[in-house]
């Protein structure tokens, strides 16, 4: 019945299925696979469950993450009318105008890839022909929505395998990819069975590219993610703008490659959705491709022109049109958390193609065009939408006349409901919180909503697992916690960016701006050694290209002498706080124990607390002082130095020292 | 009358509803501005669901169509400012007088404050049209709430809270409770704070400000509050004003490094919520009241104070601050319940027990069959059911001080020759293995580590080290050496450092 291995957890209907079944162990079944949650005794009838359901799917006329969970909510929890619902979406898409299939799609898709079973093995028998006839009555940039869903496919199920079996994939991928020559869709190709389409090629770099772009999203400062959208980017301006089938070929290889590091490390966080793009789909699924392609079959091809995107290659590329937009298109499946960025470099993907000459960005006339139009494109900063509702929202509050005085405050009548309720229309259902209007409330939204949708997936899944509270965190942890803690998402898988993580960053870039120092060697110099006045190691020298000078690296020049730059920090840094330090020492020294606290210090102190508190008790310190404020200025202190202070001796041992 | 989440004119709801009988449920239309109170008798529950309109309970909105449990005594209040339909199990009354328009007034002058800080962190130039803007230097919000027992600083402090967050401006303001007698999100004898980002539910007064994160994947991202908690140990404040004092500062150093780092977060400002003995003036506690104000003025930075119906309280601040703070009188809700000494008690008993296992709120009978929400999490049974683990350990895995307490200190922790004296902010060890060391079923605060550089660390860092969780000794075997410890979780306790105070607690 099924081309699955079924989950061995028991799901209404369908008997548990003996754990060997698997090829391979099951991933953390937490993260993928669900049972429907326990269930109060609802008694609801198929004829009754199946208008309902329709009735609501009828909602669902636009891309709505909300509606889409909604309803993939619903079909989880009445799992055992999975037919009846697979028939029903099956039902919706055939009788829906156009443009409201695709959302439909997304559905199926999220409930295949969510609940998978047993809505995969339902909707397996349907998916080919309602796929392929959808794909052919749609405009192109749904067709493309729809591809990129495909790709998803591969390893859309929990076991990185094809969602639907690979029956179906390859037939679907091979009717819409070639392989098949009665096919209407994109005419752009020219080949047989063996060849690969310019749309292919562009179908799996967006995928490549939405996936990065997810991960960029994830995390706003991977600089390596940053490089590998911008040059996914331009590497598809270049394939917009026609290369051959040769290089077309190439790109493909590279970008499955591509594709495949990012499976092997696993999400930084649980992915509650089975869309690690995996291991087994590239490896897997060669029968779906018609795959390398003899080289010498296809001498360089003329380029040509891509026109399955109804973008012409001589006008200057609408990028929002071709990015795909992480609202939109993968709304669904970016409850995904994204891969961790690939151990590979994508960047080199681009430069390797150019110079090994697969691409040249001068041989391809309009390639170079593109390139320099996108990033005259990219150039300009677009006005800040976010600061303009700041904007209205400060005029808003402002706008009311309000002294906080007592008598002001009883006495003014001012409409704040309005503020509470009527300007937040977009509200969740499940807990009542609202967002503002607009693109970012409505993005803020879906990261909301896709947290109770994970809540509530992790919940129904650790039925008998008992949770307990957890410890609090520390003030270092708590101090950090806000400045990179975004609402909503951080939170909700419980993970936060440690502080010492950007501490350390932080000094690092430090470093970074101390080792690019340079002092010009005097001309004669190049050869005597010179070497740091407090680290006494040789400085080294080196030639700049761009000045054409020699230079040592990583030196500063103080009072004729050449110093480490970083050498050099440390030490003046060292010496203020040495100033800062013994001065506080010595204003604080009064209200010090002037009891030998070098041995204390020295020992434990949970053995020698009690010896310690009889020490003070000869001379108590004075209980008001805040000895935790004192420490807290040292820290200050150090902390304006470099991190490397951390290791120096603290103040009472100085102070003992000295 | 029709139960809770039947048909409702005839709007077909198949999916959620599978009305049981035998619930007696009253629908009650709330006119704008009104509230519906209720007061619980222990062991009674309540489901409250709105039907239609808005309505919040204590500035928390109520989703439409859920159904939200109440419990373990609590005693609050569903206000609406536009009027509301309400459905629920029991009734007790509706009041036409509520404070809700000053203090939804305050919440609007304290947003002024934010927005206007807000535009100088961002570096936007000032509007015309607000002559307050003239300002340069514009600071937000940071109040502190006074007031006298049973006049509802808590309560006033949370509704501002959940204003702020509820803004859609992504603030996320800190919550600062320095009332030792009230747990707040933790265990009571804790002074602590937490940024708030998602309005504070209400469900019982097991966790009146939300609970703090457990293990569990939450429902609503209020549940995972990450406190930062030091441990005072007493309920009274007069107990030992100096510690009290110093911990104060230690939770406003902390607050303040963190608006170093995070400047928005800065801006939302920061509530904090007072025990009612800094408004009491009488006895012989007023110096140390005074002091203790002086310590949350200085230590959180406070520009705003609010006296909560407390007209002598309020001319005393205006005097001692009025020229450099803004202090405002606000009304008293006549909602207010009084409040007993045992009532107190039994809360108390309730947090922990929360902080240890959790609590489900069983719901009114007839209701067990749908889902509902309890402090808005949605499958109560499987998230707020905690598992704490109960171990055995040696005594000396555990280092365990008392500060600066004469009473119960075992002569050997005295100095030689020295009179029972001790500086109140003394720490002292307390071995277990003496008789009358008062740690059998006492309330342990586990430290968090020392500092990991011996050389950095000072005598008397455990008064500044924040807690980790809290810890119950639940029996001592002095002839062994072995106490058994109730602890919110698995965890080795070697080598760690806990305060004992003077909260017990029994199962």
């Amino acid at each position: 019945m099924s081309l699955y291995p079924q989950p061995h957890t028991q799901v209404f209907n369908s008997p548990p299925y003996p754990a060997q079944g698997y090829g391979q162990p099951l991933i953390p079944p937490t993260s993928y696979h669900y049972p429907p949650p326990v269930q109060p005794t609802f008694h609801v009838d198929p004829q009754t469950f199946r208008r309902d359901y329709t009735t609501r799917l009828a909602d669902l006329t636009v891309n709505s993450r909300p509606i889409i969970q909604n309803l993939s909510m619903i079909a989880q929890e009445y799992s055992r009318y999975a037919e009846i619902v697979a028939q029903c979406i099956e039902m919706h898409i055939r009788r829906v105008p156009l443009w409201m299939k695709l959302p439909a799609f997304y559905l199926l898709d999220a409930m295949s890839k969510n609940v998978f079973d047993p809505y995969a093995r339902c909707f397996t028998p349907l998916v080919v022909t309602l796929f392929i006839d959808t794909y052919e009555q749609v405009d192109p940039s749904t067709r493309s929505k729809m591809e990129e869903m495909l790709l998803t496919w591969r390893t859309g199920a929990p076991n990185g395998r094809e969602l639907f079996g690979v029956v179906p994939q390859v037939a679907i991928e091979r009717h819409i990819w070639g392989g098949d020559t009665t096919m209407t869709a994109s005419s752009s190709r020219s080949g047989g069975s063996s060849s690969i389409s310019t749309a292919q090629v562009l179908s799996e770099l967006e995928f490549v590219l939405s996936q990065k772009e997810r991960t960029l999203q994830a995390n706003p400062y991977d600089k390596l993610a940053q490089n590998h959208v911008a040059v996914l980017q331009q590497l598809r301006k270049l394939v917009q703008a026609g290369v051959s089938q040769e290089e077309l070929n190439q790109i493909l290889t590279q970008l499955r490659s591509l594709a495949q590091p990012a499976s092997s490390s696993p999400p930084p966080v649980p992915a509650p959705v089975p869309q690690s793009y995996s291991t087994a789909s590239y490896s897997v699924s060669p029968p779906s491709y018609p795959t390398p392609i003899d080289q010498t079959m296809y001498p360089s091809q003329p380029a040509y022109p891509t026109a399955s995107f109804s973008v012409s290659k001589t006008e200057p590329v609408d990028f929002s049109l071709l990015v795909p937009q992480p609202t939109a298109a993968s709304s669904v499946s970016a409850t995904v958390s994204a891969p961790s960025a690939p151990a590979s470099n994508i960047a080199n993907l681009f430069n390797a193609l150019v110079r090994t000459g697969v691409l040249s960005t001068s041989g391809t006339p309009t390639g170079a065009g593109t390139i320099a139009k996108t990033e005259e494109a990219a150039a300009p900063a677009p006005p800040d939408p976010e600061k303009e509702v700041a904007k209205v929202y400060r005029k808003t509050i402002l706008a009311n006349k309000l002294k906080l005085t007592s008598a002001d405050i009883v006495r003014q009548r001012l409409n704040v409901a309005s503020l509470l309720y009527k300007r937040l229309p977009v509200q969740c259902k499940q807990c009542g919180v609202r967002f503002p209007d607009g693109p970012k409330g409505r993005k803020t939204m879906e990261g909301h909503l896709d947290m109770h949708f994970r809540q509530n997936r992790k919940a129904s899944q650790a039925v008998s697992r008992g949770y307990s509270r957890s410890w609090f965190i520390s003030v270092e942890d708590w101090v950090h916690d806000g400045s990179i803690d975004i609402k909503g998402k951080g939170r909700a898988d419980g993970r936060k960016i440690n502080s010492s993580a950007a501490a350390a960053a932080e000094a690092a870039k430090r470093e970074a701006e101390l080792r690019a120092l340079f002092v010009v060697v005097p001309p004669g110099d190049e050869a005597k050694p010179i070497s740091c006045p407090i680290c006494k190691e040789i400085l080294k020298s080196e030639f700049l290209e761009d000045d054409e000078e020699w230079v040592w690296r990583n030196a500063v020049r103080r009072d004729d002498k050449i110093y480490h730059a970083t050498c050099h920090a440390e030490a003046t840094a060292s010496k203020s706080t040495l100033a800062v330090r013994l001065r506080n020492e010595v204003s604080s020294s009064r209200s010090r124990s002037q009891t030998p606290e070098k041995q204390i210090l020295r020992t434990p102190p949970k053995v020698s607390l009690s010896f310690s508190g009889e020490q003070r008790k000869a001379n108590s310190p004075s209980p008001t002082t805040p000895m935790g404020m004192k420490r807290k200025a040292d820290d200050d202190a150090s902390n304006s130095s470099l991190e490397t202070m951390r290791g120096e001796p603290p103040t009472k041992k100085l102070a003992v020292s000295a | 009358m029709s139960a809770l989440g039947l048909e409702h004119e005839g709007k077909p709801n198949p999916l959620g509803s599978e009305g049981s009988s035998a619930v007696h449920v009253r629908q009650w239309q709330l006119e704008p501005e009104t509230e519906y109170r209720f007061e619980l008798d222990p062991g009674n529950s309540l489901a409250i669901k709105l039907v239609d309109g808005q309505a919040e309970i204590f500035g928390a909105e109520l989703a439409e169509g859920s159904i939200y449990v109440f419990g373990m005594e609590c005693k609050a209040a569903v206000y609406t400012w536009q009027g509301c339909t309400i459905e629920m199990t029991s009734t007790e009354y509706i009041s036409e007088e509520t404070p809700m328009n000053a203090y939804a007034n305050v919440h609007l002058a304290l947003e002024q404050m934010r927005v206007r800080a807000l535009r100088v962190i961002h570096g936007s130039p000032p509007s015309d049209d607000d002559e307050a803007d003239m300002d340069p230097n514009p600071e937000p919000p940071r109040v502190l709430v006074l007031g006298p027992e049973n006049s509802g600083k808590t309560t006033v402090s949370k509704i501002l809270v959940n204003y702020a967050v509820r803004m859609g401006q992504d603030w996320n303001p800190i919550f600062a409770n320095v009332d030792p007698g009230e747990g707040g999100w933790a265990v009571p004898g804790v002074i602590s704070a937490a940024s708030i980002t998602a309005p504070l539910q209400t469900s019982s007064p097991a966790a009146t400000l939300g609970s703090a994160a457990t293990s569990a994947p939450v429902h609503l991202v209020s549940n995972e509050l990450l406190p930062l908690s030091y441990w005072y140990g007493h309920a009274e404040t007069r107990r030992n004003p100096l510690l009290m004092d110093r911990l104060i500062r230690n939770l406003g150093e902390n607050i303040a490094e963190r608006w170093d780092a995070d400047a928005e977060c800065r801006a939302a400002g920061l509530i904090v919520d007072t025990p009612a003995s800094f408004a009491s003036s009488s006895g012989p506690q007023g110096d140390h009241r005074h002091a203790l104000i002086k310590a949350c003025v200085d230590a959180f930075r406070i520009n705003v104070i609010l006296v909560v119906g407390h007209e002598k309280l309020n001319v005393e601040m205006q005097r001692a601050y009025g020229n450099r703070i803004s202090i405002v009188k606000i009304p008293k809700s006549g909602g207010v319940v009084e409040l007993d000494s045992s009532y107190r008690e039994r809360v108390r008993k309730y947090q922990l027990q929360n902080y240890m296992y959790g609590k489900v709120i069983p719901p009114p009978p007839g209701l067990s069959a749908l889902p509902y929400l309890q402090g808005g999490e949605q499958t109560s049974d499987l998230t707020l059911n905690l598992a704490p683990s109960s171990s055995v350990i040696m005594f000396s895995d555990l280092v365990i001080y008392r500060i600066g307490e004469e009473t119960m200190a075992p002569t050997s922790a005295l100095p030689i020759g020295a009179a029972r004296v001790v500086s109140e902010m003394q720490p002292l060890i307390v071995d277990p293995a003496q008789p009358g060391s008062g740690l059998y079923n006492a309330v342990l605060a586990l430290l968090s580590p020392p500092n990991p550089d011996e050389s950095e660390r000072y005598d008397e860092e455990i008064l500044d080290l924040s807690v980790v969780g809290f810890l119950v000794i639940t029996a001592l075997d002095i002839p062994n050496k072995r106490m058994t410890v109730l602890a919110p979780g698995q965890g080795s306790f070697a080598g760690r450092t806990a305060i004992v105070g003077s909260f017990e607690w029994q199962e």
